[in-house]
């Protein structure tokens, strides 16, 4: 029994005659499975051959007159191909199409048909640039001839293929026959042999071009892919393209790309956790670029960046004057809205000026971005606390309403002794301290929790004098919710911190004086948090409660209203009215809340059919690590940030942590899936038909033959091999 | 008994590892390897196995592998490596370095087309031209044969009345790409069947010269040894079919194998692959009447021509079929064939030179002409592809 093997060289054509070998074998039979080796250029036309028999085989010639006929890309089957295939002999074929089709225009075979191709490329098998389709198709020649698939799968685990078994089962499960039908026709083997001329012929010229292009599987297109930081960001902020704006253009470029998505460069470029640096593909090779340090730079070295405003006379009022509620204000008034802000506080700012410590984030730099917002033309009210009715009211009288009041209810210790003295919320503790840092504390200060509130107020009490600071938290260090910078920096000032311990009783006669915990087991990944019967104890002087806030939204609206997917109705009833930030999401952060303000003040205009509604953000994979070729980057570490001593920082009160003194650290951004026209892909085409065209490139199809070099060599992931 | 699917590179690479091994009690292994199509697949597998006391050693050449080959011979190693076609070429002086010194080096030879213009397919033209280095050849027909013959090479090399390096031939992709179920030597029999190297000139405490200049009647000494160890090749090798049959059960094939040749009337005389198809023939033409037979040429060096004679004597008819050519002669085999017999009807075939694809219907071809001729002609091609 013979069987020829047809496909492209890179494709696997040998190895898969190779494994129905390992299969053939495992029954016991004797084979023979070899290639037809030439000029391996992939692409390029190759066969494969298989023998079976139940004696020694000594035939040692290429098969002429196969039995099967295995076709990995279709476009090879032909007259060519099917010559010398015995009458009523199967053809299978890799082909998304019905065999029925292929069967008509080779009558008197059967044939089989699998989409190979999209079973390997969903299963992963191949390449970053090219499907491998060989041990998938084995499945569904084994179930189109008729092996068992038992067979199959130890001649996998022979060659050791056996990750790629569950695409040969895809391959066995889908495969579809068309019995054959009528007889075959005549078809003439290919010719061998090309003439050779006599020694004098000299005046031949050079051979006939060969338009490779014709063995093309798949083709390169060059495609613009998100890169990880962006992806990453909550805000939205175009972070590859401010890095890449900052390196190519300076600050102020840089800026007016920032500004469409976000008003708070200078601050999120402070207090974020750093989401994008965090997605940076330089993290798995010589350390994430410091985008968020960018950021900083470049909201503090570029003039706050005028966005263009429109015209228009809508109006808006915008309950809540932290991160969300400003930057709902911000987009409406860039869309040329008239935006009334609304805060109980008496400054804007919410959370960034009440609960996070000027050491982190100098209330100059906060004051100068919120009032470029406000120098927008954004009417501020402070110092009012907005009711349900005014709400009402708001919602009559303007096209859009933003409720962003945030996380206003603190979460209480519901234990013995809540009611001593000297136990305070953490957020009101930091709200009284930002007001004023230099009350004095001492003693003993035990904070519980394990957020970016406890590690402020644990902070916050050492620069007020506390002797000692404790912070006990419930779960291990590395399910704290707090950023671990801020951690790192809280335990090099002093802070001391228990783990695995939670608050079960307060003692003290009037004033509290110690603390009794449970020790805690479990938390981790997957583990489920439990008490023991252990107990631990602090003796203390103050303690401070950073459990957590909860949004309370009800208490912004009439008692008919609901909220669906932040927006409010009253009955069925739509109304202009939208939740936004942690009042409605409570995702936590300073880019949350921008990203979800901005969000929604898009949602709120196309209530009114006004622009294209909120972004679709994140739709694509961006391009990740091992997409990506290090190789061709010079290891460059990452530019830190000097930060004061833990003495001097608690003796002063100063900002910790100081920026970046130049934008160089935007040299190192590796501009994932973003062109940057290196002309390696030019370099390294074996074809040499990658030209520059149109400020890109231009590859010459007639010539491609879709080996998926440039793709493979693409340092960044800018190119993606198309199915042709 | 382990019986794997291999193409004949890694059934070579195989074999070496474990004749590598077995010499462990002694001085170890080496080799010195540089890759060429189509043989790399082979060395790339021996440089990834474990060989205790072992040490495989890529090289920036040929010339060199065999330099090293050469190293570790003379300090009493075993040693192999592995070469094809223009490799070989390249190789040829220390070749013939290796042939002269005596050392029982042992390397299996993917015989391709000599370029250019390049043809990576097969073609025996290659160790041809190192017939006359002073090695022993010996030509596979199969995956097994491949493997058998470089565990039972070391055996026939290493013999002291042999001392002379050992070239295990065999057809490029025909063989060597080619996966066939091969029955693995199991490590504890090779080290039985081989026993640990015990070179009596090597490197050692007492100092020698080693290739120094050599007189006329130096030369002709030294020429006469070379020459009397070829001719005592043939008893040995008998002991050794015999040991490796004791050990492995399997055959090794003399270095003649006739096929139907006891009433035949007509033979056709090849080497490598080659006699498979024409044993095909053979039965072909005997069912047509014809009383034909076959004659495979196992060992090329030293040529067994009173062996080959003896095989031939009572045939009228001679066809010999080289896959080489020696141009303005015609094929080695042929030519060598007929000066051993000195048999008067002795025609020359060339025929799948370059690797074409040598199917029946040219070998009946090339019988057919035979059989209609009543006097040898000048040896003529036969165009395959």
């Amino acid at each position: 029994m013979e069987v020829r093997v047809h496909g492209r060289g890179g494709q696997g054509g040998v190895t898969c005659a190779k494994l129905l070998a390992g299969t053939w074998a495992q029954l016991g039979k004797s084979v023979q499975a070899f290639g037809d080796y030439s000029g391996e250029r992939s692409g390029a036309p190759v066969r494969a051959y298989l023998r079976v028999d139940d004696t020694q085989i000594v035939n040692r010639n290429k098969v002429y007159t196969p039995e099967h006929i295995l076709v990995l890309d279709p476009a090879l089957l032909d007259d060519s191909s099917i010559a010398g295939l015995a009458p009523g002999g199967t053809v299978v074929v890799n082909t998304p199409d019905a065999p029925e089709a292929i069967a008509a225009r080779f009558p008197g075979y059967r044939v089989a048909t699998v989409d190979a191709t999209a079973i390997a490329r969903k299963l992963g098998i191949g390449s970053r640039s090219l499907v491998i389709v060989n041990t998938t198709i084995a499945g569904a020649f084994c179930r189109a001839v008729g092996l068992p698939f038992a067979a199959l799968e130890a001649a996998f685990s022979e060659m050791h293929v056996e990750k790629d078994l569950p695409a040969a089962q895809a391959a066995w499960d889908a495969v579809r026959v068309c019995e054959a039908q009528g007889t075959p026709r005549a078809v003439a083997a290919a010719a061998t042999g090309a003439a050779v001329l006599p020694l004098e012929a000299h005046d031949v010229g050079p051979p006939p071009g060969l338009k490779t292009g014709s063995w093309r599987t798949s083709f390169p297109r060059y495609t613009e892919r998100d890169a990880p930081c962006a992806h990453a960001c909550p805000a939205g902020n175009d972070v590859i393209g401010f890095v890449q704006a900052l390196a190519k253009e300076g600050p102020e470029a840089a800026a007016a790309i920032i500004a469409k998505t976000s008003p708070f460069a200078s601050v999120c470029g402070r207090v974020c956790p750093g989401f994008c640096v965090q997605g940076c593909n330089r993290l798995h090779y010589d350390g994430a670029v410091n985008t968020r340090g960018l950021e900083r730079f470049i909201g503090d070295h570029a003039p706050i960046a005028r966005p263009d405003q429109a015209e228009g006379a809508r109006k808006a009022v915008v309950v809540g004057g932290g991160p969300a509620g400003i930057s709902a204000a911000y987009q409406l008034a860039r869309a040329g809205w008239k935006v009334q802000l609304l805060d109980g506080a008496e400054r804007p700012g919410g959370l960034l000026r009440s609960g996070i410590p000027p050491w982190r984030l100098p209330r100059d730099v906060l004051d100068r971005e919120v009032d470029a917002v406000l120098a927008m033309g954004v009417g501020w009210r402070g110092s009012h606390r907005v009711t349900p009715e005014e709400v009402a009211a708001f919602a009559k009288e303007n096209d859009a309403v933003i409720l962003a009041t945030g996380q206003v209810k603190n979460v209480d210790l519901d234990v013995p002794g809540r009611e001593l003295n000297g136990i305070e919320q953490g957020l009101d503790f930091l709200r009284g301290t930002n007001r004023n840092l230099s009350s004095q504390m001492r003693g003993h200060v035990v904070v519980i929790g394990g957020g970016n509130t406890a590690i402020d107020c644990a902070r916050s009490a050492l620069r007020r004098g506390a002797t000692k600071v404790t912070v006990v938290y419930r779960r291990g260090r590395f399910e704290m919710p707090a950023i671990t910078e801020e951690v790192e920096e809280a335990m090099e000032e002093g802070v001391e911190f228990r783990f695995m311990r939670a608050p079960v009783a307060l003692f003290g006669d009037d004033h509290v004086g110690g603390v009794e915990l449970v020790v805690m087991e479990g938390g981790g990944r997957g583990a489920k948090l439990v008490a023991t019967a252990e107990r631990d104890w602090i003796d203390c002087d103050e303690v401070l409660l950073a459990i957590g806030q909860i949004a309370d939204p009800a208490a912004l609206m009439p008692a008919t209203w609901t909220l669906r997917d932040g927006q409010a109705y009253d009955g069925e009833t739509a109304l202009p009215v939208f939740a936004a930030g942690d009042l409605f999401r409570g995702e936590g952060t300073v880019a949350h809340a921008i990203g979800d303000g901005a969000r929604m003040a898009a949602i709120a205009r196309a209530f009114v059919g006004e622009g294209e509604g909120a972004p679709h953000r994140g739709a694509h994979a961006p391009v990740r690590a091992r997409e990506m070729r290090f190789s061709y980057f010079t290891a460059v570490k990452t530019a830190g940030q000097h930060k004061l001593e833990p003495g001097e920082r608690v003796a002063t009160g100063a900002e910790v942590v100081e920026g970046l003194t130049t934008a160089e650290e935007a040299e190192r951004c590796l501009s994932c899936g973003h062109c940057t026209h290196c002309d390696t892909c030019l370099a390294y085409c074996p074809e040499g038909i990658i030209l520059r065209a149109d400020g890109g490139y231009a590859v010459d199809l007639t010539q491609c033959k879709g080996c998926g070099v440039c793709a493979h060599e693409c340092p960044r992931g800018a190119i993606e091999m198309v199915t042709a | 008994m382990s019986l794997q699917l291999l193409t004949a590179n890694h059934a070579a690479a195989i074999a070496a590892a474990s004749a590598g091994r077995a010499n462990r009690g002694a001085r170890g292994f080496g080799s010195g390897v540089y890759p060429i199509t189509p043989q790399t697949e082979c060395i790339e597998m021996l440089s990834g196995l474990d060989i205790e006391k072992g040490s495989v050693i890529p090289v920036e050449s040929e010339h060199s592998a065999m330099a090293v080959c050469m190293g570790f011979a003379m300090g009493g190693a075993r040693t192999f490596t592995a070469s094809s076609s223009n490799g070989l070429a390249y190789m040829a002086e220390n070749v013939f370095a290796a042939g002269a010194y005596r050392l029982p080096i042992v390397m299996m030879a993917v015989n391709r087309t000599l370029g250019p213009p390049w043809n990576i397919w097969v073609d025996h033209g290659d160790t041809l031209l190192l017939r006359d280095c002073g090695w022993i050849q010996i030509y596979c027909e199969d995956n097994q044969e491949v493997h058998d013959l470089v565990i039972a090479a070391y055996r026939l090399a290493e013999d002291r009345r042999v001392l002379l390096p050992v070239m295990v031939c065999q057809d490029a992709f025909v063989l060597s790409h080619t996966l066939m179920r091969t029955e693995i030597a199991e490590q504890e029999k090779v080290d039985r069947f081989l026993p640990l190297l015990d070179l009596a000139h090597r490197l050692h405490q007492k100092p020698i010269t080693v290739g120094g200049l050599d007189f006329p009647h130096e030369t002709e000494v030294h020429r006469r040894q070379l020459g009397e160890a070829m001719g005592r090749v043939g008893g040995v090798w008998k002991e050794v079919q015999a040991a490796f049959q004791a050990e492995f059960g399997r055959k090794l094939p003399d270095p003649v194998m006739p096929y139907r040749l006891d009433d035949a009337e007509v033979a056709l005389v090849s080497m490598g692959t080659t006699a498979s198809t024409v044993r095909v023939v053979v039965d072909q033409l005997r069912e047509r009447g014809i009383k034909a037979g076959a004659l495979r040429i196992t060992m090329m060096r030293p040529f067994p021509g009173e062996a080959v004679a003896a095989a031939l004597a009572h045939v009228g008819k001679v066809g010999v079929l080289d896959r080489d050519v020696s141009p303005g002669l015609g094929g080695v085999l042929w030519a060598e064939l007929r000066g051993a017999t000195g048999l008067p009807m002795v025609q020359g075939y060339m025929i799948g030179l370059g690797g074409g694809d040598v199917r029946p219907e040219h070998i009946a071809r090339v019988a057919d002409d035979l059989l209609g001729r009543t006097a040898v002609g000048q040896p003529m091609t036969v165009e395959v592809a």
